[in-house]
């Protein structure tokens, strides 16, 4: 869980929608949804949280849901719970058993 | 060899039993086994795996109700109830089985309910999959489908 005071961050609770697209210097904390292209440092999706959009950043975790597009240029989590659709870009994976991923699947 | 004594005396000689090798394994690819599995035989599933030894190369179709362990490298498709392919083992082609191991190199499409790719691990091809695990560093390209 990331503070919601940190500079640079982007903190999104549960129950917020968020349209747009949004530049994140550094962490992006999603519990609610966010529609839109989200490019951050670090991305990390909690298991209420949804991203309906790309998705860019260097190492990305995921609780909840990302849909359409996910290029993770470091490391990308999909936890237990976490749902990942569309075509992704990775440079280093890790799946939890009960992660589920549909999409296409590059290597960078 | 054939007749393992196994504690399930009574299945020991009947032709029903379905995980007596001689009715479902291709003769060509059993080879016999290193010291490894002989030592662990209180391990859970009591079925002889058949075996890919390292160096060996396999061209066509495999059909297994047991387990297969892949060290060496096959050509073609792979039907068996699971499958465990070895840092050294590569599978060029259709591979279908219930649980899906992968520590070498799959080249070709993977069609399981569990999957798990070690961190060595290379696959390279369209995979369907009810339940999947990718350790850290397994380097995958393709398309995925949960079932």
């Amino acid at each position: 869980m990331v503070e919601a005071n940190q500079s640079g961050c982007l903190f999104v609770g549960e129950g917020v929608v968020l349209k747009g697209n949004f530049a994140v210097p550094d962490i992006a904390s999603v519990s609610g949804v966010v529609e839109g292209d989200l490019s951050a440092k670090q991305v990390i999706v909690e298991s209420t949280g949804l991203i309906r959009g790309k998705v860019t950043a260097e190492s990305v975790d995921i609780r909840g849901e990302v849909a359409e597009h996910l290029t993770a240029s470091r490391s990308l989590i999909i936890r237990s719970s976490g749902k990942v659709g569309g075509s992704v870009h990775y440079a280093e994976i890790e799946i939890e058993k009960g992660g589920t991923l549909h999409g296409d699947l590059h290597l960078i | 060899m054939f007749s393992k004594k196994s504690n399930e005396s009574e299945e020991n000689s009947s032709e029903n039993s379905q995980n007596q090798y001689p009715e479902f394994t291709p003769e060509p690819v059993v080879e016999s086994e290193p010291a490894a599995y002989e030592g662990s035989s209180n391990r859970i599933n009591p079925t002889k795996p058949s075996i890919i030894s390292e160096g060996f190369e396999f061209v066509g179709t495999i059909t297994s109700d047991g387990v297969l362990n892949i060290s060496g490298v096959i050509k073609g498709k792979v039907t068996a109830k699971s499958v465990l392919i070895d840092s050294t083992g590569l599978v060029e082609g259709e591979l279908f089985s219930d649980q899906v191991m992968v520590k070498g190199k799959v080249l070709g499409d993977i069609n399981c309910d569990e999957l798990n790719i070690g961190p060595l691990a290379e696959v390279d091809g369209s995979v369907s999959y009810d339940s999947v695990h990718i350790q850290r560093g397994g380097k995958i390209k393709g398309h995925f489908i949960k079932k």
